[in-house]
């Protein structure tokens, strides 16, 4: 009876948008007459960040302090329509209509501090709330004087809307799943490594470190984002070895019903984590962002399960692998029962698990 | 009764068998301690009580007459926030928000305690609070940074130490 | 750029900090009214009397909402893409899983909803359940779903299937040095955010109604509430963007409909809370999945072909089941190109909670088959796994199982770079290897079939 240590490695992708696409998100803002900035989308933030990233890139876009910002997402009334936050969508798509939105405010914005500063606005630029003269800086004014001068000089409203729709795409053959467009935003890619101690006596296992890269198009706030794949690192650990909502499934009984019975990861069940987070723009992306929220807790569970198969030689294919599971595994391993079935060039495993061991109007072999 | 809520005393006249998140929510209108369970599961709902964190869920209002009950709001405020509410901020350490209040009053009476910046430690001390989004990583270094007495930046966050950054070249399509 | 790449703090930071940030349940108005649901206790059952008079009549009960007061009783989540309605909001004659809703009471407390629930004449016979999704297909097992049997049988073409065939698996299967096969059973898990299922619906005074919602999504929340209500858009305004964690498990939010309901029905303000026991139980979770691989592999590594059987357990009703059937089809290649497959993917339905999307929809449980699987491949070869994902990692102008060219694929880096981060040596070969498209030595002749195929 001992610990044993195991490695594994696992790689992924997943996409951004909704599969197929078709999900569109809109936005628009207005500028209040001292220059501040109001966004009105109707992205929910479910903790996500979008309330941020989206004001990110609104004060990225026009030329203002992020402070200048308010975003509104507050109601369906004032908010035009976004499909919501899911699908890793809401700074890609959502974050590409305030994008839009935020493009022609400062159109906007230019024009009238053109005709204010009587001068072409192609000869402007605008950054960090300031209207300048394009290599005569001294010359400018601030938006909130143009916003001023819009409201009471020129009698305009500074606005801006944004829409952004990747068009869906259409299944052409049912029968081999071709489309006919892309079917999604952007692709991301990560990788994960699990280190892990396995009990052979009790089955328990140890998750001791998970290293991750990801590719993730552009950091829009880095620390926002290591906030999400540090969660999603945890909540993968829990898909990989402690949450289930039938753990005698396809059995119904013994479901857990709070905290106490169904075992989400615990602040002491933290393994250490390290991140690569590998820049690689999405050339569709807002300032060349990919969708990562979900991906970031797909590859901890096959890693998990390679490590363990690493520290102690058994497979585990069904999840969550509890200590249940592992020591059943073992005894199989020991009693000789666990190695593949070998027939000419056909290695079967887990033959036990498939329909073909228990149905008869279906059946899958090669 | 009295309650004596972030040192203001309130009239209540729920039942003595009330649970204090109930009477708090419901009669006083202070919100910051969130239902996530109301069973001791999962620590959104935790408040001081003479300092010590307790469940108000399974606390009786009868348990707390007389003592001093403090919740979040009673910690800092928007314009003079904590320093454990500044680190929570600076580290990034609230993201959905509805586990932070029971966090940031559990992580306050540890540091009060003269809780140190050791991991284990403070993950002793909050322990059985769930955190859904984070993975707790940057809970942890809020409490640590707390701890080992840095000042916080609230117009920026904190690096990650557990994180480096590379960009490859040829990017650009979707 | 100096705003979008910087560290700012969150935008609602403060207010998480300070116990300030306003969620729904934090919201209360005069006149309120609580609610509590009445669900089935049975897995399978037909409903033989349901007498609510007994609730209706007991004081501080304001409204009893049964499938009566439903003017669109069954709407689908998907009928926006064609994909019919099959689940009841409130269930009639029949309950297909433990925990479906019959009824919501709204009353002056949640202890007044609660007994008044309780006091809902209700007799069931009791039918056999049907639980596991290998033997939805057997002749002498319970029906399900009453609108479409034991599997979805609608995907265009009339087809039962979700079905994709690229290039040629038998040719593949002949060809193989290795032909590997395994079996994956991901599970069900609660997305399990720390604010669970609420909402405060209140009726205006011009007729409309306000609700107060923790929907991931306002607007598709604005479309199921408005579709079930047989109400235009601008009668109803959604209230909400600030939620307490959803992870998938706040899009398909009945609590916003039901509670409207209630609200239309008693003229006052309801709010529905769900207790953390209903959120475990009676919540919609992420969907367990069985998967069959096989692949086809030649003795230096190729994978050439793999055929794969996916059956999604859906739980009683489809709500997003098809969408996250597709996408998982869509995705069944994992992070490299394979040019022969031959997948079928069913939505199958058993008397469990209808389930629906939590964080990586489709492709969580496949991303975790298909790696274990990969592994299993590189150790029955005897490569190193690196080696074996490498030379299979999509790159640049390979295509994707639905015939769609991959135009920036980073695998290979990705690779690269977690081998770097944890100091495993990869071969000089190895670590040569980029995105860029196959070309020469790189190229077996199956690869540039697939090419010719699908390039454009």
């Amino acid at each position: 009876m001992a610990v044993h240590r195991g490695t594994g490695m696992a790689t992924v992708e997943y996409p951004t948008g909704m599969n197929q696409n078709g999900d569109p998100s809109q936005a628009w803002i207005k500028v209040k007459p001292d220059g501040r900035v109001d966004v009105f989308a109707g992205t929910a933030d479910i903790g996500n960040g979008s309330k941020t990233v989206q004001s990110q890139i609104v004060a990225e876009t026009i030329g203002v302090p992020y402070d200048w910002v308010t975003y509104d997402n507050s109601n369906t009334d004032s908010s035009p329509l976004c499909t919501g936050t899911f699908a890793s969508r809401a700074t890609f798509v959502a974050g590409n209509a305030v994008l839009k939105a935020a493009r022609q405010v400062r159109e906007r914005i230019l024009s009238v501090a053109g005709r204010e500063m009587e001068i072409d606005p192609a000869d402007l630029e605008l950054a960090d709330g300031r209207v300048s003269v394009v290599g005569t800086p001294a010359k400018s004014m601030g938006v909130d004087e143009v916003a001023g001068a819009a409201t009471f000089v020129h009698g305009e409203l500074l606005t801006g809307d944004g829409a952004h729709l990747n068009p869906g795409a259409t299944i052409v053959d049912p029968a081999t799943g071709e489309v006919d467009l892309p079917p999604h935003a952007a692709i991301s890619y990560a990788a994960c490594v699990a280190e892990v101690e396995v009990d052979d006596e009790t089955g328990d296992v140890q998750v001791l470190k998970l290293t991750q890269a990801y590719d993730i198009g552009r950091a829009m706030n880095p620390t926002l984002l290591e906030g999400q794949i540090d969660g999603g690192a945890v909540m993968g650990l829990g898909f990989g070895l402690l949450e289930t909502c039938y753990p005698y499934y396809p059995d119904v009984e013994h479901r857990g019903d709070s905290f106490a019975t169904y075992h989400v990861p615990r602040m002491e069940e933290l393994p250490e984590i390290a991140n690569v987070l590998i820049e690689n723009p999405s050339s569709e992306g807002p300032y060349g962002a990919k969708g990562i929220g979900e991906m970031a807790n797909n590859a901890q569970p096959s890693a998990i399960a390679i490590a363990i198969h690493d520290a102690v030689g058994v497979w585990v294919t069904e999840f969550p692998i509890t200590p249940e599971r592992v020591l059943a595994a073992l005894d199989r391993k020991a009693a000789g029962e666990d190695e593949p079935r070998r027939e000419g060039k056909v290695v079967t495993y887990d033959a036990h698990l498939s329909v073909n061991a228990v149905a008869s109007k279906i059946s899958w072999t090669p | 009764m009295d309650l004596v809520v972030n040192s203001v005393t309130h009239q209540v006249s729920s039942p003595p068998l009330t649970s204090l998140l109930e009477v708090l929510r419901e009669e006083l209108d202070i919100t910051s301690p969130k239902v996530g369970c109301e069973s001791g599961g999962c620590g959104a709902c935790t408040v001081l009580v003479d300092g010590e964190p307790r469940r108000s869920c399974l606390t009786a209002l009868c348990m707390v007459e007389g003592v001093e009950v403090t919740t979040v709001e009673g910690l800092g405020t928007p314009a003079v926030l904590s320093r454990v509410q500044q680190a929570f901020i600076h580290h990034y350490a609230a993201q959905c928000g509805f586990c932070t209040s029971g966090m940031v009053v559990a992580a306050t009476a540890y540091l009060d305690g003269g809780g140190s910046a050791d991991l284990e430690s403070i993950q002793e001390a909050l322990s059985g609070h769930y955190c859904r989004c984070t993975g707790y990583v940057k809970i942890l270094e809020a409490v640590a940074a707390v701890a080992s007495g840095n000042g916080f930046d609230l117009t920026a966050t904190a690096s990650s130490p557990n994180t480096t950054y590379v960009t490859i070249d040829g990017g650009g399509q979707s | 750029m100096k705003v979008v790449g910087a560290r700012l703090p969150r935008y609602d930071g403060v207010g998480h900090v300070t116990g300030r940030t306003t969620y729904v349940d934090d919201v209360r108005v005069p006149g309120m009214l609580h609610a509590a649901a009445l669900r089935s206790p049975h897995h399978n059952a037909r409903i033989t009397r349901f007498d609510t008079s007994p609730a209706e009549s007991m004081a501080g009960v304001h409204a009893v909402v049964t499938h009566a007061d439903v003017p669109l009783l069954v709407y689908g989540h998907l009928s926006g893409a064609g994909i019919p309605g099959d689940e009841p909001l409130l269930a009639k004659d029949v309950v297909r899983y433990k925990g479906q809703p019959m009824a919501l009471v709204a009353a002056d407390t949640v202890e007044i909803a609660r007994a008044a629930c309780a006091a809902i004449a209700v007799e069931y016979e009791e039918l056999p359940a049907l639980l596991d999704v290998r033997l939805g297909f057997e002749d002498d097992v319970p029906v399900v779903n009453d609108t479409f049997g034991n599997w979805y049988d609608e995907f265009e073409g009339g087809m039962d299937r979700r079905q994709i065939r690229k290039g040629d698996w038998k040719a593949a299967l002949d060809a193989a040095d290795l032909v590997v096969q395994g079996v994956y059973r991901t599970q069900s898990l609660e997305q399990a955010p720390l604010e669970t299922q609420v909402c405060l619906a209140i009726p205006e005074p011009d007729g409309r109604l306000t609700i107060h919602t923790c929907t991931q999504a306002l607007y598709f929340s604005l479309g199921v509430v408005c579709a079930h209500l047989e109400l235009p858009l601008s009668q109803v305004k959604m209230v909400g963007g600030t939620v307490g964690g959803g992870f998938g498990g706040k899009v398909d939010t009945a609590s916003d409909t039901l509670s409207a309901l209630a609200a239309q029905k008693s003229g006052r303000p309801v709010k529905w809370r769900w207790t953390r026991e209903e959120e475990m139980l009676a919540s919609s979770n992420r969907g367990p999945w069985h998967m069959e691989i096989i692949d086809a592999v030649t003795s230096d590594g190729w994978i050439l072909g793999r055929k794969m059987l996916s059956l999604h357990d859906a739980g009683a009703y489809g709500r997003f089941s098809v969408y996250g059937l597709t996408k998982h089809s869509f995705h069944h290649t994992g992070a490299y190109s394979i040019p022969n497959l031959h997948f079928d993917g069913y939505v199958v339905f058993t008397n469990r909670i209808p389930t629906t999307a939590m964080r990586g929809y489709g492709v969580t449980g496949l991303s975790t088959a298909i790696e274990i699987h990969m592994e299993r491949v590189a150790r029955e070869l005897g490569m190193d796994p690196y080696a074996v994902r490498l030379k299979n990692a999509n790159r640049i102008n390979d295509t994707s199982p639905n015939r769609i060219a991959y135009e920036d694929p980073s695998t290979v880096e990705v690779l690269q770079a977690i081998a770097e981060a944890t100091g495993t040596q990869l071969s000089d070969e190895l670590r040569k290897l980029s995105r860029a498209p196959r070309e020469g030595d790189m190229l077996p002749e199956h690869l540039l079939a697939q090419i010719g195929e699908g390039g454009h």
